[in-house]
């Protein structure tokens, strides 16, 4: 598991070709396996990326088991 | 009762990513056929096959095509259900790691036949290795251009998209599935509107399971005629029976339906059970198929005698629960896996499961009331009614069939009330 850099999940995003409502799940799945949790930089981006809110995008994560958060950053 | 080897008889007979050894096998003779014939065709050609979805349901998979393919808006999709989550269910499993280029087949054809350019394989979280493979399949279909533009030289184009499940049970229900793959909760919708007329990101959409797409292939190479001598008349084809619970020889085994009896399946297969008892109780479609008594188990493994027992085919996983296992823990088993399950879209099933799995708490704790009893029926048949989608309307029969079969074993476990 890599530690989380933004430079590693723009890298992540862009070999995925963006972010759009069509991959979002597939790519928050990708994240999740690439830094074993799901950052909030990363929700932030993606927010801004595909349009939806934040809030959006955490009210999904928190439904599936296999998805695990962080609300405060990486120390 | 023989096994009929017809969807597994590739499995493991060649390396699952060789593409050629697959072809020179007799794959792709089904999706040349239908480039050849146009979709309509395919689409009759299914319907006059009489498969029907092999997820739980039993739908008619023709008429969902049909359906699909009728609608004016585009783009269409195309999606594999392969998030195989009912408890007591593995045969995709053996599909998709012994036979993927089959399954792959059959999705091309099926996103030909309704028109679609982009088709989705939702694979359970859990079978990583599957996923992986899958991962490594499709761009390896690409390369042969059975994936991109202009598929084997014809008109057609197709991208596949490789989904991994993320661990939720109610993401193998189709509406539920399409929710999760729009990025959103994995919730159940309401229908009508039908995936068929709005799905995916509200377009015209088909989902299908993975056992009903690899017949595809094979009814097209083989012709619906031929096809057809599988089965009986009202079930053709074979099933994938994934038999488990108390037995010696657990599996997936492959059966022509109306070839023999629950019963044989159980014995001849199985191999008896683990702790030579007899059996108690059987679940023939999974987990949350009703169950049958050990003493009615000598009906003919078709989908209308085994209604007619009163349980269901369901996905065909075979639970077998031996004696001297009270029904009682039986049902806690069951609760304690769906409790945890429910999408919370509609409220019987959110607020029944867990005061039904509560109530038989109770009684594996030998607490039970005899008020109790009541009530599990009455939230049982409540949910049974109004529940919005197939988890709801089916969690609750194992129980309501364990309170009519072994109604002695809850009271057994009634608290006994010192006078």
């Amino acid at each position: 598991m890599k530690k989380f850099e933004m430079e590693a999940y723009r890298n992540l995003v862009e070999r995925s070709g963006g972010a759009s409502s069509e991959n979002l799940f597939t790519l928050l799945g990708k994240i999740q396996d690439t830094f074993g949790y799901v950052p909030r930089e990363a929700v932030c981006d993606l927010a801004a990326r595909t349009g939806f809110s934040e809030a959006r995008i955490y009210g999904a994560l928190v439904c599936y088991r296999d998805f695990i958060i962080r609300l405060e950053a990486d120390g | 009762m023989k096994e009929k080897k017809i969807l597994t008889q590739r499995v493991g007979r060649y390396e699952p990513l060789d593409f050629k050894a697959y072809e020179a096998g007799g794959g792709l003779a089904g999706l040349r056929r239908a480039l050849d014939m146009g979709p309509e065709s395919v689409i009759e050609q299914i319907k006059l096959s009489g498969l029907t979805g092999r997820g739980g349901a039993g739908f008619p998979t023709g008429l969902k095509w049909a359906s699909t393919a009728g609608e004016k808006e585009t783009p269409k999709y195309f999606i594999c259900n392969a998030d195989e989550g009912e408890l007591g269910t593995f045969k995709d499993k053996v599909l998709l790691d012994g036979d993927p280029w089959a399954v792959l087949e059959g999705i091309i054809i099926g996103a030909y036949a309704i028109g679609a350019q982009l088709a989705y394989i939702y694979i359970k979280g859990g079978y990583e290795a599957t996923v992986n493979l899958w991962e490594k399949l499709a761009a390896g279909a690409q390369k042969a251009r059975l994936l991109g533009t202009n598929i084997l030289g014809s008109k057609f184009s197709l991208q596949l998209q490789v989904v991994r499940g993320r661990g939720l049970y109610i993401a193998g229900e189709e509406s539920a599935l399409i929710s999760s793959l729009e990025a959103r909760r994995a919730m159940s919708r309401l229908k009508p509107p039908y995936p068929s007329q709005r799905g995916l990101f509200g377009k015209p959409t088909v989902v299908n399971n993975v056992e009903t797409i690899a017949n595809v292939p094979l009814i097209l190479t083989k012709g619906t005629e031929e096809y057809r001598k599988l089965g009986t008349k009202a079930d053709p084809g074979t099933r994938l029976f994934s038999l488990s619970g108390d037995i010696r020889q657990p599996g997936v085994y492959e059966v022509e339906l109306g070839s023999g009896t629950l019963r044989e399946l159980i014995d001849e297969f199985g191999k008896g059970t683990t702790g030579g008892r007899p059996i108690k109780a059987v679940q023939p479609g999974g987990g949350t198929s009703a169950l049958l008594a050990g003493d009615s188990l000598d009906c003919c493994l078709t989908t209308g005698a085994i209604r007619k027992a009163g349980s269901s085919i369901g996905t065909a996983g075979v639970i077998v629960y031996e004696q001297g296992k009270s029904a009682v823990d039986i049902v806690k088993g069951l609760m304690d896996f769906y409790g945890l399950e429910s999408c919370g879209r509609c409220a019987p099933c959110r607020i029944g499961v867990v005061r039904m799995k509560e109530i038989v708490e109770r009684f594996s704790r030998g607490k039970g009331t005899i008020e109790d009893l009541e009530q599990l029926r009455q939230i049982g048949k409540a949910c049974v009614v109004a529940s919005t989608c197939g988890m709801g309307q089916a969690f609750p029969l194992p129980v309501l069939s364990a309170l009519e079969l072994f109604g002695e074993d809850f009271e057994a476990a009634i608290a006994k009330v010192s006078v």
